[in-house]
C-alpha cells in the first residue's frame, strides 16, 4: 500500500507550488506575494462583503457545472453553457411581463421554468444535431456562443429595448418575479435556495434513477447501447435539454436575482470556468458547489488584488490557471499510483 | 512427437531469468515467488487458468508492470524496467492479447508508433516501409503498409502486432493468447512463423489457454495456479489429459454430449430472406433463411468476416436489417424491428463476441454491469427509480450460483479475470429465463475448467427447452454440442444440416467456398 504520509506530502508539495508559481509573477510586477495573497484571501473570506460576493458567484457557477457535469457523465462535452445561459435569461426576460402579473411565488417559478426551457432548448438543439447528424456538439456549442452573443445584442437593441428607447438594454423586469435578497446588507439572494436544490435533485437523479444509470452506461462505454438496448440517442437529446436548461436556469436566476434586466455583459463568461468547476468537482454534483466557491473567490479576488493590493488583477488568473494544473497534477499523479492492472 | 520443433541449447546461461517475483494488487497476491528461465531460441509454454497471474507475470517481464519483490536478469545481468520502452530496449517484444492497435491510423503509423526509429518529429515512413517489408519478406509474411487497421480481420491486426513487435529486433518475443482469435489455417500459419523465428536463436513465450497450442509447439511448458508456478515439465511423451491435470490439478467432468431431443422441437426464431449490411453500406449478410428450434443446438461457423457478426447482430437487436423478416416465436412478441431491451424481455439473451466491446463496463461495478440489461425489469426500476438493494441481492445471487470469483457485488468489472467476467456475463444473460439463446464464441479465451463450465450451463438450457445458436470458430466445439450446423461464407448461408449426416471436411470445405 503506498502511504498516506506520502499522499500528504504530495498535497502539501501541490499547495505550495500554487503559491510558488504565481508569486514569481507577482514579484515580476514588483509587488509583494504576501500582500497579494493577503488581499486576496483576506478580502474574499475573512470579509462579509466579500465572501457574500464569493457567494454570489458560485450560485451561477453551481448551475452550470452541474450542468456541464450531466454532459460530461453522459461523454458529452457541452462547452456552451455561456449560450445557453443567455438564451434562457432572453427568454424568461420575453415574457416577463406577462408573468409579472400572476401571483407572486407563481410568476416566478414559471419565470425560473422559462428561462430552463429556453436553455434546455438550444441545448437539446445540440443534442439532436449529434444524435441525427453526428455533429460535433464540441464544435456546435462554441458555435452557438456566438450566436446566442449575437442574439443578446440584437434584442436589447430592438424588440426587448427599454421603453424609452436609449440604452442598449431591456426593460426592467417586474418585481413581482425577482429573487429576494436573502441575507441583508448584501447581494445574496434566494438563487442560493434555487443552486442548493439543483444540486440535491441532481444527485438523487444520478444516484436513483433509470435516467441517471443510462447516462453513466454510455458514458462509459458508447458501444454498450445497442447490446443493451438502451436508447443512446434519445439520452444524448435529453441529456443535452438537462445540462442547456441547467445553464438557462443560471441565466433567469441572474436577471431575476442581480441583473433585473437584459444587458450587453451582464452573462459574465461564467461558461468557461463552469468546466473547471464541474471538472474539479470529479462531476460529483454534491461536489460542484464547492468547487463554484473556489472558482468565486478567483472572481471577487481579481477585484480585490487590484483595489487593495494594487497588483494587475490579470494575476488572479494565473492562480487560477495553477490551481487548475495543479489539480490535473493531481490526478495524474494519485491515478497513476492507483492504476489498475 | 511434432516434427521441426527447433531444439535450443540449454548451455551456457539462459536468456532471461526470473528470481523470486512477486506481484500484489492491493491484498491480492497476483504473483507469489515466481521462478522462470527461457533460453535462446526455446519456444517457452504458459500454461494456467484465468486469473493465475499468466499475464502479470508477462506484464513484469515487459516493463509494463514492475514486480514488488524479486529480480529479473537478462543475459546473466539484473535489469529493471521502467517502462515498455526499456523492455523493448533491452530486446523483449510482447503482442498482448487484446491488440495496442490503434484502428484509425494505417499500418504503417501504427509501426511507427512510440518508435523513435523512425523519426520524432516527422515520420520516415519510405525507411520504414523499407526495412519492415524486408523483415516482412523474410519472414514471408504478407503486408500492406497502407491499409488502416480498423479494415483488417483480427489475423491480419495480429501479423500487424507481430511484425511490429519484430521490427524491434527482439531476442525474447512474449505472445499473449495469439490463438485464441485466429482461424484454424491462420492458427498453422503463426506456428510456423514462431518456429522459424526460433531457429534464428529468438526466444519465444507462448501463453494460451488451448492446449494443442503448447503440446504442438513447444518444448518445455510452465503451469501456473493462483499466482504461483505450480509445475514445469519437458512435454515430450505427454498427452493433452497430462496437460489438463497439471492446470486443473484433477480430472474434469466429461463434456455433456448431445443426448437425443426428448420434446418435439419448435422454431423460436424464423429468418426469411434477411439481408444486413454494415456501417459503411457494404453486404454482411446476403437474404439467408433459416430457423432456430427448440432444445437445440445450432452452430453457426466461418472464417471471420463472413457475415456472421452481422446476423448475429441483427437477430439480437443490435443493428436494423437492411431487408428480409425475423420472426421471434415468443409471447407478446410485435411485429417489426425490436431493440436489445425489448428482445430480452420476451426472453432472447445474447453473450456477444467481443465481451469489452459490448458486454461490459470494466470501470464499473458489477451491480452497474447486472443492471445494464435488466433495466426493464419492474423489480429493478419501479418507474424510473433503481431498486439498489434489490440488485445487490441478485447479483450476490447469481455470483454463487455461477461461482464467480469476485471479492463482491461492489467489485469493479475489470478487477475479475477474463474467465470470470465471462461467466458474469452468462449469469446476467440466464437471470431472466431466456428461451432463444445466441451466444458468439462463449467460451473463446478461456481456460478448460471455465470452458466446460460454460458448456454444461449452455446444454442445461438446452435441456430446458433453449433454442441456442452458437456462433464459433472451434469446430471441436460445434461438434461437441450442435445438433445441426450452417457456415457461413461471404454472406451466405449454406444449412443447417444435422451434424450426425455431415462430417469436419464437408464444412471446412463450405468455410472456404466462395
Amino acid at each position: 500500500m503506498k502511504s498516506v504520509r506520502g499522499d500528504l506530502m504530495l498535497g502539501v508539495l501541490i499547495l505550495l507550488s500554487v503559491a510558488a508559481v504565481p508569486a514569481l509573477f507577482i514579484l515580476a510586477a514588483g509587488k509583494s506575494p504576501v500582500a497579494a495573497y493577503g488581499a486576496l484571501i483576506g478580502y474574499t473570506l475573512a470579509t462579509f462583503n466579500g465572501f457574500a460576493e464569493v457567494v454570489v458567484h458560485a450560485i451561477p457557477l453551481t448551475l452550470i457545472g452541474l450542468g456541464v457535469a450531466v454532459a460530461f457523465r453522459g461523454g458529452i462535452f457541452n462547452i456552451g453553457g455561456d449560450g445557453q445561459l443567455i438564451v434562457g435569461a432572453i427568454a424568461s426576460v420575453a415574457v416577463a411581463p406577462w408573468l409579472g402579473r400572476m401571483p407572486v411565488p407563481l410568476g416566478l417559478l414559471c419565470f425560473l421554468v422559462v428561462g430552463f426551457a429556453g436553455g434546455g432548448a438550444l441545448g437539446a438543439l445540440v443534442g439532436w444535431l449529434r444524435a441525427r447528424f453526428g455533429a460535433n456538439e464540441i464544435i456546435v456549442t462554441i458555435m452557438l456562443n456566438y450566436v446566442a452573443l449575437q442574439l443578446l445584442t440584437w434584442v436589447i437593441r430592438g424588440p426587448l429595448q427599454e421603453p424609452m428607447r436609449i440604452f442598449p438594454q431591456s426593460f426592467a423586469i417586474p418585481a413581482t418575479v425577482e429573487l429576494p435578497v436573502l441575507v441583508a446588507n448584501s447581494r445574496i439572494h434566494a438563487g442560493l435556495i434555487v443552486a442548493v436544490v439543483a444540486t440535491l435533485v441532481l444527485f438523487v437523479v444520478f444516484r436513483h434513477t433509470a435516467y441517471g444509470f443510462r447516462l453513466s452506461v454510455i458514458g462509459e462505454n458508447r458501444s454498450v447501447a445497442p447490446f443493451a438496448g438502451i436508447n443512446d440517442r434519445r439520452t444524448i437529446v435529453q441529456t443535452m435539454l438537462i445540462s442547456g436548461g441547467l445553464a438557462g436556469l443560471a441565466g433567469a436566476v441572474e436577471i431575476a436575482g442581480i441583473h433585473h434586466k437584459l444587458q450587453d455583459d451582464f452573462a459574465g463568461g461564467y461558461g468557461l470556468a463552469a468546466i473547471a468547476v464541474a471538472l474539479m468537482a470529479r462531476l460529483n454534483p454534491l461536489a460542484v458547489p464547492f468547487t463554484a466557491l473556489l472558482f468565486g473567490v478567483f472572481y471577487v479576488g481579481a477585484g480585490a488584488l487590484q483595489r487593495d493590493a494594487g497588483i494587475p488583477f490579470p494575476i488572479v488568473w494565473i492562480i487560477e490557471g495553477t490551481v487548475i494544473f495543479a489539480f490535473l497534477a493531481y490526478d495524474a499523479l494519485m491515478h497513476r499510483a492507483t492504476a489498475p492492472r | 512427437m511434432v516434427e521441426g520443433r527447433p531444439v535450443p541449447s540449454y548451455a551456457g546461461r539462459p536468456l532471461l531469468e526470473l528470481v523470486g517475483i512477486g506481484k500484489s494488487f492491493g491484498r491480492t497476491a497476483a504473483n507469489r515467488d515466481v521462478h522462470l528461465d527461457v533460453w535462446p531460441g526455446e519456444i517457452l509454454g504458459i500454461l494456467g487458468e484465468n486469473g493465475a497471474g499468466k499475464s502479470t507475470l508477462m506484464n513484469i517481464i515487459a516493463g509494463l508492470l514492475s514486480p514488488d519483490v524479486g529480480k529479473i536478469l537478462l543475459n546473466g545481468e539484473t535489469v529493471r524496467f521502467s517502462s515498455p520502452r526499456d523492455a523493448a530496449a533491452a530486446g523483449i517484444g510482447m503482442v498482448h492479447q487484446h491488440f495496442k492497435l490503434i484502428g484509425s491510423l494505417t499500418v504503417a503509423e501504427n509501426i511507427a508508433l512510440g518508435d523513435a526509429r523512425w523519426g520524432r518529429g516527422m515520420l520516415r515512413l519510405t525507411s520504414l516501409r523499407k526495412e519492415v517489408g524486408a523483415l516482412a519478406a523474410t519472414l514471408g509474411v504478407a503486408v500492406d503498409f497502407d491499409r488502416r487497421v480498423d479494415d483488417l480481420t483480427v489475423g491480419e491486426q495480429q501479423r500487424v502486432e507481430i511484425l511490429r513487435a519484430l521490427s524491434r529486433r527482439p531476442r525474447l518475443l512474449i505472445l499473449d493468447e495469439p490463438t485464441a482469435v485466429l482461424t484454424q489455417d491462420e492458427r498453422l500459419g503463426l506456428f510456423r512463423l514462431i518456429a522459424d523465428l526460433a531457429e534464428r536463436r529468438m526466444a519465444v513465450i507462448i501463453i494460451s489457454h488451448k492446449l494443442e497450442d503448447i503440446l504442438e509447439n513447444c518444448r518445455r511448458v510452465v503451469v501456473m495456479r493462483q499466482g504461483s508456478v505450480v509445475d514445469r515439465a519437458h512435454l515430450a511423451g505427454r498427452n493433452r489429459a497430462d496437460l489438463v491435470r497439471m492446470v486443473v490439478g484433477e480430472d474434469l467432468p466429461a463434456v455433456v454430449g448431445s443426448p437425443e431431443r426428448a420434446v418435439a422441437a419448435a422454431p423460436l426464431i424464423t429468418v426469411e430472406n434477411l439481408t444486413v449490411r454494415r456501417a459503411n453500406g457494404t453486404l454482411a449478410v446476403d437474404g439467408a433463411s433459416f430457423a432456430l428450434l427448440s432444445n437445440e443446438v445450432l452452430g453457426v461457423c466461418g472464417v471471420d468476416g463472413n457475415g456472421q457478426s452481422e446476423l448475429i447482430q441483427a437477430l439480437t437487436g443490435m443493428v436494423q436489417p437492411a431487408s428480409g423478416r425475423v420472426h421471434y416465436h415468443l409471447q407478446g412478441v410485435r411485429d417489426g424491428w425490436q431493440d436489445a431491451a425489448m428482445l430480452r424481455r420476451l426472453g432472447l439473451c445474447h453473450i456477444p463476441e467481443d465481451r469489452h466491446r459490448h458486454a461490459i463496463l470494466a470501470d464499473l461495478p458489477l451491480t452497474a454491469n447486472y443492471l445494464m440489461t435488466h433495466l426493464g425489469r419492474r423489480e429493478f426500476n419501479w418507474r424510473g427509480w433503481l431498486r439498489r438493494r434489490a440488485v445487490h441481492d441478485r447479483v450476490a445471487a447469481a455470483i454463487s450460483a455461477f461461482e464467480v470469483r469476485a471479492p463482491g457485488p461492489h467489485a469493479r468489472m475489470a478487477e475479475l479475470s477474463g474467465g470470470n467476467q465471462q461467466k458474469f456475463v452468462l449469469a446476467r444473460e440466464f437471470a431472466c429465463a431466456p428461451r432463444i439463446i445466441v451466444a458468439a464464441h462463449p467460451t473463446r479465451g478461456l481456460d478448460v475448467r471455465t470452458i466446460a463450465f460454460v458448456r454444461r450451463q449452455l446444454m442445461r438450457m438446452r435441456a430446458e427447452g433453449a433454442g441456442i445458436l452458437l456462433l464459433s470458430a472451434d469446430l471441436q466445439e460445434i461438434w461437441e454440442m450442435a445438433d445441426r450446423v450452417a457456415v457461413m461464407a461471404a454472406g451466405r448461408i449454406r444449412g443447417p444440416v444435422a451434424v450426425s449426416e455431415t462430417t469436419l471436411q464437408d464444412v471446412g470445405h463450405w468455410m472456404t467456398a466462395r
